[in-house]
């Protein structure tokens, strides 16, 4: 029974860890993929009087003319009374930027782009993405948080086993260390329930990832978000297999190496 | 037969209380020793000291090689592995049965599990409690503990048997069972030092006396 305890605090406190920082990752890479996304989708459409090439404005990515040679066509073909020939036509462009801009940015660079006398109009586009970008913003830095949280909590927990452990084993480690035991052999037990609560725990945490990306909600938001997400099992477990290791094995080490 | 234990000017601490003032004494290798003087005199310090656990405060003891005075970690592994300790208060594990305890200093020299098995079984067989070999410590009577301790002491033919009281509690017959067994090892060659409060009656071989009294250690022919 006790030992069950045991062996339950450890488990539990490495999958709140092993999954807080998979859920970390997760979310990283939606966010990431996300903005890379909503960054191509986005773009600022100017009018200028003369051709541009580049524009001195280090947010700007690219710059592309747009063709509206099919435009003007259909409208000599609507207006056949105007000569289209004598009249000056501008040059339409669209900037695409390196970053999705906040609403301050978006002014700056409004305001950078009209000190240039050529460029006689900036259309920017509607602020609908803005809130879902600074919603997302909001979200990242939260959920962040709480996933330190739940890691940190995972530890302290770690920590007070560590001490029922010591408690635990210290006296046939005493003894067999009378008997001029090296710390592999007193630490042998330790290290085999170490091993295996990892194992457990890393066995049951890839249970969970399974069941969240093949949950509908999460593919409704993967799908929402209109991303190209795809999880690479392979890496995630073998993160979450060293991380599993090293934070029981470490434990154990501090239980054998450490005093009473 | 050469010095096994030498003690030159040996004194005892815990903390600022002084155990034991300057002492000196020798054992020779083979010897069979008594560690005598009454409760409280010092004899648990002592043998302490000869295993590493407690260091001397002053004064130069050595185990053949090994300088108790400065001994680190892995010597102390070292030292231990050829010692064969009966505790006054057992020390069994309690978590494992009788037969395992036994095999235990087999096991840290490395001997595989099944032949350390036969050989604590043969021990177990000596002291009369191969019938509670399956049993847990707690299970057994203390002079039943004493002896599976005694057996732990000797399987792995130790350079040097330390036993702590190792027949305060023992009816005659286990007693002498015991001493047997100690007197047995001692014709192999090992060492024997007992620490007890006083020498069994008819105790017919030819031994050296360690005397503890008023804090100083007396070596009598
Ligand atoms: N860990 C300790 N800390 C402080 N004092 C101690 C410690 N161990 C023993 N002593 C003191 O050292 C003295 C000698 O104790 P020790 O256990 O060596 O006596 P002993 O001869 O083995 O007695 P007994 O025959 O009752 O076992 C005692 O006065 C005891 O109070
Ligand atoms: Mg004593």
């Amino acid at each position: 029974m006790n030992s069950l305890k045991s062996h339950l605090t450890l488990v539990l406190s490495l999958i709140a860890i092993l999954l807080s920082i998979f859920l970390f990752r997760i979310f990283s890479q939606v966010m990431h993929l996300y903005q890379k996304n909503i960054v191509n989708n986005y773009s600022i459409v100017i009018v200028s009087t003369k051709p541009i090439t580049s524009l001195n404005i280090s947010e700007i990515s690219s710059i592309n003319p747009i063709n509206i040679n099919s435009e003007i066509k259909k409208l000599k073909e609507k207006y056949k009374n105007i000569d289209f020939s004598n009249l000056k036509i501008p040059f339409f462009y669209k900037l695409k930027l390196k970053n999705f801009p906040s609403p301050n940015k978006l002014q700056e660079i409004q305001k950078q782009l009209k000190n240039y006398d050529f460029i006689k109009k900036v259309m920017t586009k509607s602020s609908s993405q803005t809130k879902i970008y600074n919603l997302l913003i909001l979200l990242k830095t939260t959920t962040k948080i709480f996933m330190f949280l739940i890691a940190i909590l995972g530890f302290l927990l770690i920590i007070k086993q560590l001490e029922v452990w010591k408690l635990l084993h210290y006296e046939r480690m005493y003894i067999m260390e009378l008997f001029g035991a090296p710390v592999w052999f007193k630490g042998a037990s330790l290290f085999k329930i170490a091993f295996l609560d990892s194992i457990i725990s890393l066995i049951l945490t890839m249970c969970l990832i399974f069941l969240i990306t093949h949950s509908a909600l999460f593919n409704n938001i993967i799908n929402e978000l209109n991303i190209n997400f795809q999880l690479n099992y392979f890496n995630e477990i073998i993160l979450l297999l060293i991380t599993s290791f090293l934070i029981s094995f470490i434990s154990s080490v501090i239980v054998v190496i450490g005093k009473k | 037969m050469g010095k096994l234990v030498l003690a030159k000017n040996i004194t005892i601490n815990y903390n600022d209380t002084q155990i034991i003032k300057p002492s000196s004494f020798s054992i020779n290798s083979g010897d069979f020793v008594f560690l005598t003087g009454i409760s409280g005199s010092g004899k648990t310090s002592l043998i302490k000291t000869l295993y590493a656990e407690h260091k001397i405060q002053s004064g130069e003891m050595y185990i053949g090689e090994f300088n108790l005075k400065k001994i680190n970690k892995s010597k102390t592994s070292l030292l231990r592995k050829h010692l064969g300790v009966v505790f006054q208060d057992f020390k069994l594990i309690s978590e494992w049965n009788i037969i395992k305890n036994v095999m235990l200093p087999l096991l840290i020299t490395g001997i595989d599990k099944s032949n350390a098995k036969e050989m604590a079984m043969q021990y177990l067989n000596k002291v009369k409690l191969s019938h509670k070999a399956d049993k847990f410590p707690f299970e057994l009577s203390g002079g039943e503990q004493q002896r599976a301790a005694i057996a732990r002491a000797t399987i792995h033919n130790p350079v040097m048997i330390l036993a702590d009281e190792p027949i305060s509690g023992l009816d005659e017959y286990s007693a002498s069972l015991v001493m047997d067994l100690f007197i047995e090892a001692n014709k192999l060659g090992i060492t024997i030092v007992i620490a007890s409060h006083s020498i069994p009656q008819n105790f017919d071989i030819l031994f050296k006396q360690l005397h503890i009294e008023k804090g100083k250690i007396y070596e009598l022919a």
